[in-house]
């Protein structure tokens, strides 16, 4: 097939990005229902036969979103008539150590249009939104100016409006940012109805990341075959690689590859490694050597006992103490409470303040006890999911740092938790960053 | 189907009045908010649970078939 | 029966010393008994639910009382109250003393008979039936209209207490002016209650509730000494001029006892 990227990179392009007449050129024209002759609906299935999932962390399949908006969309109007829908492009990545959907829309932001576009005409859409992180005024001027160029070569078929997301860790969840959109608090609304029901301006809505709508640009392109060739079937993925590795930053790599491999890619450990957290702080801890054979995949992860997440992979050196860590992390999440549901707002200040007590105080024989009776409280009772993927991480941590744990409750806090932080933590700035 | 019993941790204001109706499945955590019991509604119990659902006064709890 | 010898029944009936100078306006008919009667019950009851309601929002609750007895009670007092104001409305057109017409109870200030205070009966009235209706059907609005229209409360209980003090003719009555006076402090007692326990992040709010609870307990007792404990308040309030007698001072007859 013309054009089609043979093994990686798929979504980066070497070198800087590309104008909108070079990123035509390397992959061909926008495949639009009339241009490509093949109905709009045709690349929902086509979709759906990739099995691509999305790559905002939740990993929700994405052709059977693009299919709810779409046939919702079909009667969502008086007496069952169609109304247009709503596309959003979720760039926001609030994720602290992801640095992901910022990289890709710099440097591939008319493959994020094109997903748009093509989506946009496959749910019967008639506007879009693309958010990105908070603060980034010069890229948020690039993309603007992107698509005022695609506007007046008719690429967009939509009217796309570019917007700062507001800051903090639940403005990018798919209804807090919908909120946000219709002028509300950047907060997650109770489901139903979910965004694909009313969402934007009451609309049946399409929330994707960013990158989830480029890999969709690409198979509207190329088809589900072409993309199932690579990573054991499920395509390619980007991850943000950090921690103590000698290269931290940006990888694309095919969804089989193990988590040695992109270790190893990312210049290797810069100093003696102990644990690598996989999936962003709604993610899990593995030990070094335990890590190194899985696959870089949700499915392989999860059965290892992390996650894939955003794609954020942090590998944790010898020389700092996880439980410190954790409790670090346990109180910026804590922080970033939307504080509407109770449990949550009152179950995870608490559950940091016991893991600061078992981090960084004297020992106490309750505070064990107290931290796995709050996991139990707070999960899966908040109207999004802070309070379970915070009570995941946590028992994680408990799990994988048993020595500390021990060596904590023996004797109190080891020296390394002196160290300078591993995992950042920023929530003394508003913007989550 | 019988229908299940949730609430809506948003508008829930910890009031209570839930606990105090229906105790059989609905107890308070530490802080007063409810936890339900998961799974649907035994039929005996239907009633006392639609008066639960009126007696919450900002209408937090839903009785509703499982989405 | 003449008009005096009706005046000298009532005063006999109603057995308390009336301030010399004071014009009396009564009819003896039944009917005008059960207005003022079911207006004061209807009163009493709207003050126990407005009272619960109150404590429903401080979040009263004791072993022994639990907190759905505060909202049960709330409701079943409400409507009580409902049903008395029925009965006090119902009588109140049927007695033809005073000209009140069926579109005077839901129209506000329209009436021939104390235009103003029997107006604020008719506002009270329609607030109470929003209250209700909206209430028996809570599950089906959403929280936020259901709330508002429930806001309105705080406007139906002032109103009708100033409707009984401005329309009912026992108000200098010893007695029922004890009562309505009790009504009032507990009702103020409760609300300041509610202002200090509630709302932490608004503070200025709460504030300005304490300063207008009190200025208007003050304005109330000052309206009421100045208003309807004056001689002269029937003609002031607007009783239409047949139903007013000149001050004539309304004694016992000399043959039944001591003043």
């Amino acid at each position: 097939m013309r054009n089609a990227p043979a093994g990686l990179p798929r979504l980066i392009p070497p070198g800087g990005p590309l104008s909108l007449a070079e990123h035509l050129a390397r992959y061909g024209p926008v495949p639009f229902r009339d241009a490509a002759g093949t109905d709009g609906r045709g690349l929902i299935a086509e979709v759906e036969r990739a099995g691509l999932t999305g790559r905002g962390g939740a990993a929700f399949p994405a052709g059977r979103k693009m299919r709810a908006v779409a046939e919702t969309g079909r009667r969502a109007g008086p007496l069952h008539s169609p109304v247009g829908t709503v596309v959003v492009a979720n760039g926001t990545e609030s994720e602290p150590a992801s640095g992901k959907d910022q990289m890709l829309l710099a440097r591939a932001p008319h493959l994020v249009l094109d997903g748009i576009a093509v989506a946009a005409e496959a749910v019967g859409a008639t506007r879009g939104y693309l958010s990105l992180h908070a603060g980034n005024d010069e890229l948020a001027r690039q993309l603007a100016a992107a698509v005022a160029e695609r506007d007046r070569e008719g690429l967009n078929r939509v009217p796309i409006q570019v917007l700062a997301a507001a800051g903090g860790y639940v403005a990018s969840q798919e209804t807090a940012l919908v909120s946000h959109l219709n002028g509300g608090p950047p907060k997650p609304t109770f489901v139903p109805p979910r965004p694909f029901q009313k969402g934007a301006h009451g609309r049946p809505t399409l929330v994707q990341n960013v990158e989830t709508l480029a890999h969709i640009a690409l198979i509207a392109r190329f088809g589900s075959g072409w993309f199932s060739e690579m990573g054991a079937g499920a395509g390619s993925a980007l991850v943000t690689a950090g921690g103590a590795v000698r290269r931290p930053g940006v990888y694309e790599i095919a969804l089989d590859m193990p988590v040695g491999d992109l270790l190893r890619q990312a210049g290797g450990p810069s100093e003696p490694p102990q644990a690598v957290l996989a999936g962003g702080y709604f993610g899990g801890w593995l030990p070094y050597e335990q890590a190194l054979g899985v696959p870089v995949s949700d499915p392989a992860l999860r059965a290892a006992g992390a996650t894939l997440g955003p794609g954020v992979l942090v590998l944790l050196p010898e020389s700092a103490c996880g439980l410190a860590e954790t409790a670090r992390v346990a109180a910026y999440l804590a922080s970033q409470s939307a504080g509407q549901c109770g449990p949550c707002h009152n179950g995870l200040p608490a559950l940091a303040r016991a893991l600061g007590q078992l981090a960084f105080g004297p020992p106490d024989a309750r505070a064990l006890g107290w931290a796995e009776q709050l996991l139990g409280l707070v999960a899966r009772r908040g109207a999004c999911h802070l309070p379970d993927g915070t009570a995941a991480f946590v028992a994680s941590s408990l799990r994988t740092f048993g020595p500390e744990l021990r060596l904590h409750g023996a004797s109190g806090p080891c020296p390394r938790v002196r160290r300078r932080p591993v995992l950042p933590a920023p929530w003394h700035d508003g913007s989550g960053r | 189907m019988s229908p299940e019993l949730r609430v809506n941790p948003i508008a829930c204001e910890a009031h209570g009045l839930c606990t105090e109706l229906l105790p059989e499945l609905i107890t308070a955590d530490p802080w007063g908010y409810p936890i339900i019991a998961p799974g649907p509604v035994p039929p005996g119990l239907l009633p006392l649970a639609r008066r639960a659902v009126a007696a919450c006064p900002t209408l937090a709890l839903l009785l509703g078939d499982p989405e | 029966m003449t008009l005096l010898a009706a005046q000298l029944r009532a005063s006999q009936v109603l057995a308390v010393r009336v301030p010399p100078g004071a014009i009396v306006v009564n009819s003896s008919t039944p009917l005008w008994y059960l207005t003022r009667a079911t207006g004061l019950v209807a009163l009493v009851l709207l003050t126990a639910s407005m009272a619960l309601g109150l404590l429903s929002s401080v979040r009263y609750q004791r072993p022994a009382w639990p907190r759905f007895v505060t909202a049960g009670l709330h409701q079943n007092t409400a409507l009580l109250a409902l049903a008395f104001i029925a009965i006090h409305v119902v009588t109140t057109l049927a007695d033809s003393y005073a000209p009140v017409r069926v579109q005077d109870v839901v129209i506000p200030f329209i009436s021939a008979y104390r235009p103003l205070w029997l107006g604020l009966g008719a506002v009270a009235f329609d607030l109470m039936l929003a209250l209700i209706v909206t209430s028996l059907v809570r599950t089906r609005l959403s929280y936020r209209s259901w709330r508002l229209v429930h806001g309105g409360s705080h406007l139906a209980w002032p109103v009708a207490v100033l409707h009984g003090l401005g329309t009912g003719s026992d108000t200098p009555v010893r007695w029922v002016l004890a009562v309505t006076v009790a009504c009032v402090a507990l009702i103020a007692a409760l609300t300041g209650w509610r202002l200090a326990y509630g709302w932490p992040s608004h503070a200025g709010a709460r504030l300005a509730g304490a300063l207008a609870l009190v200025l208007a307990l003050i304005a109330g007792g000052a309206w009421l000494t100045a208003g309807p404990l004056q001689p002269g308040w029937a003609r002031r309030a607007g009783t239409p001029p047949q139903l007013i007698h000149g001050g004539r001072t309304i004694t016992r007859p000399a043959a039944g006892g001591a003043r």
